[in-house]
């Protein structure tokens, strides 16, 4: 069957593994701290606890699984587009579109379950690695805990549920390649689909307009009590959940702005002509890291800001500061690296998708380099191609993360003096500077096998006949 | 002193030129012992079977392939052993395409493919320059047609885009490889009448692959190739005699 992903299955294989791992260590952690509780209880308070903490963790881990659907999805799509003409071959011998979906999603199936039973066996011995460390370090007592829960396997099923879905949606575009198209000796132009799209932007718009209603109300009646935050809460879920939704109209704006400060040199146009080229693969390239830019600088901005208020209201003692110094910088980190994980799945497929698509454009490469394009030219551009994608989802994050994570903080927070109280977004410039550095970082990764490619292709590409 | 090519009034010329792949009992010969001179503000059809290594030898005048042995030249420049970024950059000023499969770059709109050449070059045409670009964009028929992406335009609108940037930079030489290949015959005569009137009107040099007699029809000379060696050279001549000699060829071989 032809129908496979092959040059998919690496890095779809990497994602589901992380996000089954990612799922599994989170799950057995907070297990294994709800059995230290319990071992410590004279409370009898650890049951709420636990019970609070495993929501928590669920919340991280449902994040990190959309992440993974999204970037599933969007890596079966891009293999799929690249081989129109085989699918298309297939179909003119006689194979049914159906069939040639169903070999993909199977086999999506196929590597979500071998990702989840590596997920299941590395997330858990980094559990036991972590309980053994904090045992010897002192930070937990040691105690009993049955590592064997069948509660864990949860996450990995859901990682395995995930790969299959997503290959089943991201290979939709099969049931669209007509047979014709193996004949035809001019590339077809992959217009991704409209159809469909008019629903869901509708629901985003609706989502993001009454989302952000809500969170304004929450701002609001957060002058007065601190039960604003729930509304706020609420209005922030909903809200993103509709630039999510839609961020195929949300993110192809915003790249063509970043493309246009990239520069007027050919590779500068080219490139930024290219991130908008499939909006729809673009979109989802981008709103994985838009995700966790934006969680990330969110929880960073609200502590920030609780941190300047407990200063203010400490001046007199600062002698405290050094504690709230400490809890808030180990909030930042802690929810920081659980979130990360989620940015780090989005990355993979940022870097596998970029690769996918530059090198599905050998024959306009050649053209380039035939033409005229030196190599240093086309290096260029894949590298500005790369930095239109990292910087457009970065900037997004950051400018999110501040607003939501001010809109957290002022209605928690605009009452506890009594009297309303407005509170200016604090910029955490720390954390801001490492999601610069770490998008930076991705950005050169991303670009370098897509180049290496590139400018390995031969002039003489573009004058070979298909 | 060396006699050069331009002394001569050649644009191009190859000498004992010869492409191999592979070694040992599995060596195929694309090329032997070519030598030829493209003349200044000539139109040559370049002819032959399948396999006649006509395409090879084009790559190799453009500057895109390295021959196994012999010498080539564009103008008065020696590019045998012209390392890659210098013959990046003779491609950019001195060389024109146009491909069978048009090969526009699709991100691009009509205008934006134009001036490609120029823009690689990191300048802006002249004025001179700009002059030449309107008249071909009129004579083509694309003056409606400069903001169209090239997936909004017809093959032989495509074609004469193509055309269109291949001739905008005054090249030395233009290469085109099978340029109505991919064209229904009315629009590939508009395009090959397009060349012809070129080299007549502008002295532009145009090298053509094809194994269409009637492309080969509207070139001043066509050069019949066969195994890798030139077997004819020829002066412009009808569609039907040069059909008949390439019948010839297939029959002998």
């Amino acid at each position: 069957m032809i129908g496979r992903l092959r040059s998919g299955q690496g890095p779809t294989l990497l994602v589901a593994t992380i996000a089954s791992a990612f799922g599994v260590a989170l799950l057995q952690v907070t297990g294994y701290l709800g059995s230290a509780m319990r071992a410590d209880d004279v409370t009898g308070s650890s049951g709420t606890a636990a019970l609070m903490l495993a929501i928590v963790a669920w919340v991280f881990i449902v994040i990190a699984v959309y992440v993974s659907g999204i970037v599933t999805a969007n890596t079966v799509a891009t293999v799929v587009a690249g081989r129109t003409r085989q699918i298309a071959l297939l179909r003119l011998l006689g194979s049914t579109a159906r069939a040639q979906r169903g070999a993909i999603a199977r086999e999506g199936l196929a590597i979500g379950a071998i990702g989840a039973v590596l997920g299941l066996v590395v997330g858990t011995l980094v559990a036991i690695g972590l309980a053994e460390w904090a045992a010897a370090a002192d930070v937990l007592p040691r105690v009993d805990h049955a590592w064997a829960d069948p509660v864990v396997l949860s996450p990995a099923i859901v990682a395995v549920l995930i790969t299959w879905l997503a290959a089943w949606a991201g290979s939709r575009r099969v049931l669209a390649v007509r047979p014709s198209e193996a004949l035809g000796n001019a590339a077809a132009r992959s217009q991704e689909e409209l159809a469909g799209r008019r629903g869901r932007t509708a629901t985003a718009a609706t989502l993001a307009t009454v989302g952000t209603l809500l969170l304004l109300l929450g701002v609001a009646l957060g002058l007065v009590t601190p039960l604003g935050v729930l509304v706020g809460l609420l209005g922030g879920v909903l809200s993103f959940t509709g630039i999510v939704l839609g961020a195929h109209v949300v993110m192809p704006p915003i790249l063509r702005l970043v493309g246009r400060a990239l520069g007027t040199s050919p590779s500068a146009r080219l490139a930024a002509e290219n991130a908008v080229r499939h909006p729809e693969r673009s979109s989802r390239m981008t709103i994985g890291l838009v995700i966790g830019v934006t969680l990330v600088t969110m929880f960073a901005v609200a502590m920030e800001s609780y941190r300047d208020l407990l200063f203010a209201a400490t001046e007199d003692r600062p002698d405290l500061r050094a504690g709230i110094e400490q809890m808030v910088s180990a909030t930042v980190a802690v929810f920081g690296i659980l979130v990360g994980f989620s940015a780090l799945i989005a990355a993979v497929g940022l870097v596998n998708t970029l690769s996918l698509s530059v090198l599905q454009r050998t024959r306009e490469l050649g053209l380039l380099r035939a033409l005229g394009f030196e190599r240093r030219q086309l290096r260029a551009m894949v590298l500005a191609e790369s930095t239109a994608l990292t910087a457009a989802a970065t900037v997004t994050g950051l400018v999110l993360g501040t607003f939501y994570g001010w809109a957290g903080a002022q209605s928690l927070l605009g009452s506890v003096q009594g009297e309303p109280l407005v509170i200016l977004p604090s910029i955490p410039w720390g954390v801001v500077g490492v999601l610069i550095v770490a998008a930076g970082v991705l950005t050169l990764v991303a670009s370098l096998a897509p180049s290496r490619r590139a400018t390995a292709v031969s002039p003489v590409a573009a004058l070979a006949i298909e | 002193m060396e006699i050069q090519p331009s002394d001569l009034g050649l644009v191009a010329r190859v000498a004992g030129l010869g492409k191999h792949y592979g070694t040992g009992a599995g060596a195929v010969t694309a090329l032997e012992d070519v030598s030829l001179g493209l003349r200044r503000g000539e139109f040559t059809a370049i002819m032959g079977p399948s396999g006649s290594g006509k395409s090879t030898l084009m790559h190799i005048m453009a500057g895109l392939d390295s021959a196994t042995t012999g010498r080539v030249w564009l103008g008065d420049t020696e590019i045998t052993e012209l390392p890659d970024g210098a013959l990046t950059v003779l491609r950019r000023r001195r060389v024109g395409f146009v491909f069978q499969a048009f090969n526009l770059v699709p991100t691009l709109d009509a205008l934006g493919n134009v001036l490609l050449p120029f823009e690689l070059d990191g300048r802006r045409p002249t004025r001179e320059e700009r002059a030449l670009i309107d008249g071909l964009v009129e004579r083509l028929g694309l003056a409606d047609r400069l903001r169209h992406r090239p997936h909004e335009l017809s093959g032989g609108q495509q074609q004469r885009v193509a055309t269109a940037r291949a001739l905008a930079t005054r090249p030395d030489l233009v290469f085109a490889d099978e340029p109505t290949g991919n064209l229904d015959s009315r629009t590939g005569r508009e395009v090959l009448e397009i060349l012809a009137d070129a080299s007549r009107t502008h002295g532009q040099s145009i090298a053509m692959v094809t194994h269409d007699p009637i492309a080969a029809s509207h070139a001043d000379r066509i050069l019949f190739l066969a195994d890798g060696r030139i077997v004819r050279d020829a002066q412009r001549t009808s569609a039907e005699e040069i059909a008949t000699y390439m019948l010839s060829m297939e029959r002998a071989a």
